[in-house]
């Protein structure tokens, strides 16, 4: 059972830069503990601003933003002890040597006063890099920054993470070790997790939710209600073949035993890997 | 023989022994700034503002008498805070690049600076000592001065230790987390131009970026975790400083000149023995 008040909710965001044409025009979506929420979308469409904004580091011009059905203007200061950015790792800053275990301690002596008990060793451990825990930073890869990256968002357990392309620049092992261990994570502290993504297969699998951005237009909806047809307005190209809802075609399977299903109406039986791969059209 | 003398004056002469405790509590000072000045890559920006300093100085030069060291201390500091402000707020999380206005600015205040000291104050004073400085001319005021500098920053500095590093090392992780970025932002600017206008004398507008810049570089070469780069910062600052002075004072050398060749050198003989050791050990 989810928390009938939405832990973040966005009503009619519109932002620009500069005044130009608007980056973001009436977005609204909502979001509850324990649920995922997966932003697809093409380069420029607007993913990162809105995370960028739900995080105060940009105003919105317009528009309302509700934490735990509070708004955000509303609270004395920012809530920011409600929830917790990972940037994308390129953000960092490589000149100081610093290791995983000081980088950690940076962010945990923020919250000494509220949350004593958080333990780093504790933390590193669960995102698999507690071996690393002396180690600089600057001389991890990719995958290990972004679960010290992730690491570091946990330390003052937020009631909702936001992640801006956290497998980007992973393999596919690496993408999937590291949507694992998010999902670890919300089952566990029934985290509600919003995630920006270029992979659309991962993020079909792995959120409940799935907001489409291109700019002005979005569609936000269950990932059960995810079309084609919707994707290829978003992305303004046609997909040849869709990983889509296994319970979709399950139901369709027992239903009137063939492999059609309604996201793609595409019969799958015949080929041997059928809902593995999304792609563009050649 | 000579090096024991000059020693010697250190003690028995009052002016020598301000010069000498004045360049340990300003090299302290320099030491501590010096990392993270490199590391936010406010190089160019330590340089604008030290060179502003001539614009106050000529101001204050021309509406006060020389032996009134105070009111032109406070006349410059004020000129050139007032300097540092406008950069800051400028420059503050700036996506354009802003070398090119810190450019305009730097040569512009340094302009202004000669026409107001040609026009109003060229029989009072000689620019060229305040551009290279001239430690001999350090006052018991000034040695006050550097000590009030250092019992100022070295808390600003240490006290909220991991919050500068945090900004510096992941700002968008810091921001989101809490941290007040555009307060330390404006704050770390503030104690530059404090530093910078209380070390003229010591090493002059032009000289005082070698004290601000070898430092946090040597450490920043050096150090294997983040504490060890401040505390090889100050060590390195403090020992190389002093010496400086000491060979300036036994030779008859510019002070300033000979306090940015000394760390120039030190630095380049480092850097030869490591690559040195490890091409050895290779």
């Amino acid at each position: 059972m989810t928390d009938p008040t939405p832990i973040l909710r966005a009503d009619k965001l519109s932002f620009s830069y500069n005044s130009e044409e608007p980056t973001l025009k009436d977005i609204s979506f909502s979001l509850f503990s324990g649920e995922s929420l997966g932003v697809l979308g093409p380069n420029g469409g607007g993913k990162s601003t809105l995370m960028k904004i739900i995080v105060g580091l940009l105003k919105a011009d317009s528009g309302k933003l509700f934490f735990e059905n509070k708004l955000s203007s509303d609270y004395k200061v920012y809530p920011f002890a409600l929830f917790s950015y990972v940037p994308q790792n390129s953000e960092l800053n490589t000149i100081l040597p610093v290791k995983v275990n000081e980088y950690m301690d940076f962010a945990r002596s923020l919250y000494k006063e509220h949350n004593s008990a958080t333990d780093i060793d504790e933390l590193l451990d669960l995102v698999g890099i507690l071996h690393k825990k002396n180690s600089l930073i600057s001389k991890l890869s990719g995958g290990e920054k972004q679960r010290v990256l992730l690491a570091r968002a946990l330390i003052n357990r937020p009631k909702l993470l936001l992640l801006d392309e956290p497998t980007k620049g992973l393999d596919s092992n690496g993408q999937d070790q590291l949507l694992a261990i998010i999902e670890k994570i919300k089952t566990r502290d029934k985290t509600a997790v919003m995630i920006v993504d270029h992979n659309i297969n991962q993020i079909i699998r792995n959120c409940h939710k799935i907001l489409c951005l291109n700019r002005t237009y979005h569609w936000h909806d269950h990932r059960d209600l995810l079309t084609k047809n919707i994707l290829e307005d978003v992305y303004h190209c046609e997909f040849e073949h869709l990983l889509i809802h296994e319970n979709d075609l399950k139901n369709n399977t027992e239903q009137n035993g063939t492999d059609h299903h309604l996201f793609c109406d595409h019969d799958h039986s015949k080929e041997i890997d059928p809902h593995s791969l999304l792609r563009r059209k050649k | 023989m000579n090096f024991i003398h000059s020693l010697q004056d250190f003690i028995h002469y009052d002016f020598l022994l301000y010069a000498l405790l004045g360049t340990l509590f300003l090299s302290i000072t320099c030491g501590l700034i010096s990392p993270l000045l490199i590391a936010r890559k406010n190089a160019f920006m330590g340089s604008a503002i030290s060179h502003s300093t001539l614009l106050g100085l000529a101001i204050a030069v021309s509406i006060f008498s020389s032996d009134s060291p105070l009111s032109i201390f406070a006349t410059t500091l004020v000129i050139t805070i007032f300097c540092t402000l406008f950069l800051a707020f400028s420059t503050y999380r700036q996506k354009l690049p802003t070398d090119s206005l810190i450019g305009i600015f730097y040569t512009a205040t340094m302009a202004m600076g000669i026409l107001i000291h040609s026009a109003f104050a060229k029989n009072k004073t000689d620019l060229l000592s305040f551009l290279f400085g001239n430690i001999l001319l350090l006052t018991k005021e000034d040695l006050i001065l550097s000590i009030g500098l250092l019992a100022i920053t070295a808390p600003l500095i240490i006290i909220p230790f991991k919050k500068w590093l945090f900004l510096t090392y992941d700002e968008e992780g810091a921001i989101t987390s809490g941290v007040n970025a555009k307060f330390y932002h404006y704050l770390f600017f503030i104690l530059l131009s404090l530093l910078i206008v209380t070390s003229i004398k010591l090493a002059g507008t032009i000289l005082i970026e070698t004290l601000l810049l070898v430092p946090g570089f040597f450490a920043l070469k050096f150090a294997s975790n983040v504490r060890q780069t401040f505390i090889i910062s100050v060590l390195f600052s403090t020992f190389f400083a002093i010496l400086g002075i000491l060979i300036a004072n036994t030779y008859g050398l510019p002070s300033g000149a000979t306090l940015a060749v000394v760390l120039f050198l030190a630095l380049m003989l480092s850097l030869l023995l490591k690559t040195i050791y490890t091409w050895i050990r290779k």
